[in-house]
């Protein structure tokens, strides 16, 4: 199923006033990363959930989402065996009353899929790489802290609903580690579509889509330049999260140390 | 006509659910909404006022009310000839039974945070569409596995993932009513039987007592005997059941009923 999505496209629909998106029609090819920026309530959800529904003029926004320049078969939309599109939403809880274990099962089975002792150990060390807290496999889902439930998410995401289309929601707001989230949601020859409201991922990407009052306005190409700010950003943000460390294994933090070198080539560029 | 009828825990989501229903067809379609709760509602004078739409409440009160509903369809049907579409919403309490009749279509909101599928009795599993709601509470995987519970159970049902705040996923639910056919006539069945009523307790015993309770029931006995059962209401009680537990609580005498043996 794969390899048979070589693109999604976006067609034009109205925004919060009724007034029709100006832009003719978005395609998204195999391999890209877009991401999706705008104020709070300013329709970022909708348009992932435009996506995740396959949305045939048939939601708020009446946008048209066509698969490799086809209207999507009604399958596609619900059915999770077939489903083409995994999604990573914003909640952060589970609520169902169970092992660890016994649910990534459940869900391999309702996925169609044969469950296998491996295959679940893996969902559940991939998620550890992402958490402070490790994550056992007869821990109850319900006693998950938000940053474990969603490293969970997102291993599920990577190892069990695997799609070749990923739609992230704020992944930044899940107290989990973010670039290391990204690097197991995000694999060669996917489709990815983040929300979001951090500027060094949005820099990331290959394109960002502007929303404005629940419509598209712009869509941008990232310049090199921008890649560039991004990984500088990048940086800045893990030398934080090297001082929250520091603050959480009791240290004392006696003074920063930031070394701001301009940017002179690509290959200068440190992760 | 078409009858279709929401059923549902509480707080599942169905009066939202049945906003945007009534909102996507109130203007192609001639509607009638009648709410069926236990004791309190306004829901119908909202929906009145907001789509202008004829609507009303029945309240079961002592009643079980899975029995009342279906005590009520009738004059609901035969009140309403000039409609096209009656929307029936009720909580369908004790999961034990469900309000569904075959002729019509039965849609069941269930709450996708509200656990384990397989522990609803006809109220889920009798549905022809389960409106799974909430959906945006939960993560992928657990949407995925709660659907898969609720197929589990009712493998003939049809799925809508619905969101009572946005109304995101109503649409299919108006598309699969407008689709829906009419009644043929106005002799409805009932997909499931009502569990039996048949103690003391069901005349309006409040001790907890075999022996109080068995008193009760003989003397509830007697008394359906000697009344008509037509419902009539010429008693001053929606039902002869409520008559009954009324004079054996002495809260009415015998002779409020016109057509009782002497």
């Amino acid at each position: 199923m794969n390899s048979k999505v070589k693109k999604i496209t976006i067609l034009p629909g109205v925004n919060k006033f009724g007034e029709k998106e100006h832009f003719e029609r978005i395609d998204i090819k195999r391999g890209e990363v877009v991401t999706i920026v705008g104020y709070t309530g300013a329709g970022k959800s909708q348009l992932l959930y435009d996506l995740e529904r396959l949305a045939q003029k048939d939601t708020k926004s009446k946008r048209k989402i066509l698969i490799n320049d086809k209207i999507p078969d009604k399958k596609l939309r619900f059915d999770p065996k077939k489903k083409l599109i995994a999604s990573l939403g914003q909640s952060m809880n589970f609520f169902t009353d169970m092992p660890v274990k016994d649910f990534l099962q459940l869900h391999l089975e309702s996925r169609g899929k044969k469950s296998r002792q491996g295959l679940i150990k893996e969902v559940i060390r991939e998620a550890n790489r992402i958490t402070g807290e490790p994550i056992s496999p007869k821990m109850n889902l319900l006693s998950l802290s938000g940053g474990q439930s969603r490293a969970l998410m997102v291993s599920d995401i990577a190892n069990i609903s695997i799609s070749p289309i990923i739609l992230i929601d704020e992944i930044e707001n899940a107290g989990i580690k973010k670039e290391e989230a990204i690097k197991i949601l995000v694999e060669e020859g996917k489709i990815v579509l983040i929300v979001t409201h951090d500027p060094s991922l949005a820099l990331n990407a290959d394109k960002r889509i502007i929303i404005k009052n629940g419509g598209i306005v712009k869509i941008s190409k990232t310049t090199l330049k921008e890649k560039g700010i991004a990984c500088y950003l990048n940086w800045i943000e893990n030398y934080e999260l090297d001082i929250r460390k520091e603050i959480r294994e009791g240290k004392e933090i006696k003074n920063v140390e930031i070394y701001c070198e301009p940017l002179k080539s690509k290959n200068k560029i440190k992760r | 006509m078409k009858f279709i009828i929401f059923a549902g825990t509480p707080g599942s989501g169905k009066t939202s659910v049945i906003k945007y229903v009534v909102q996507e067809l109130k203007d192609n379609f001639k509607l009638f909404f009648a709410k069926f709760d236990c004791l309190q509602t306004l829901d119908n004078e909202r929906i009145a006022k907001q789509y202008k739409i004829p609507t009303t409440k029945k309240l079961a009160g002592e009643l079980c009310p899975d029995h009342y509903t279906a005590l009520e369809i009738p004059k609901i049907i035969k009140e309403n000839q000039d409609k096209d579409i009656i929307i029936l919403e009720t909580a369908g309490l004790c999961l034990r039974c469900s309000p569904y009749v075959k002729e019509g279509l039965g849609i069941n909101v269930l709450d996708i945070t509200s656990g384990d599928p397989s522990r609803y009795g006809p109220i889920l599993t009798d549905a022809d569409i389960v409106a799974i709601s909430k959906g945006d509470l939960v993560s992928q995987a657990e949407r995925e596995i709660f659907r898969a519970g609720v197929l589990k159970v009712n493998p003939e049902t049809k799925i809508a993932e619905v969101n009572g705040l946005t109304g995101e996923g109503v649409i299919d639910i108006v598309k699969y009513i407008e689709k829906f056919s009419n009644i043929k006539s106005e002799r409805l069945t009932l997909k499931h039987s009502m569990p039996s009523a048949v103690c003391g307790y069901c005349y309006g015993n409040k001790i907890i007592d075999e022996k109080e309770t068995q008193k009760r029931y003989l003397a509830g006995k007697e008394l359906k005997n000697l009344i008509p059962n037509l419902n009539c209401g010429k008693c001053g009680f929606k039902s002869c059941n409520e008559f009954i537990r009324a004079v054996l609580d002495g809260k009415a005498k015998r002779g409020q009923c016109p057509f009782i043996k002497k």
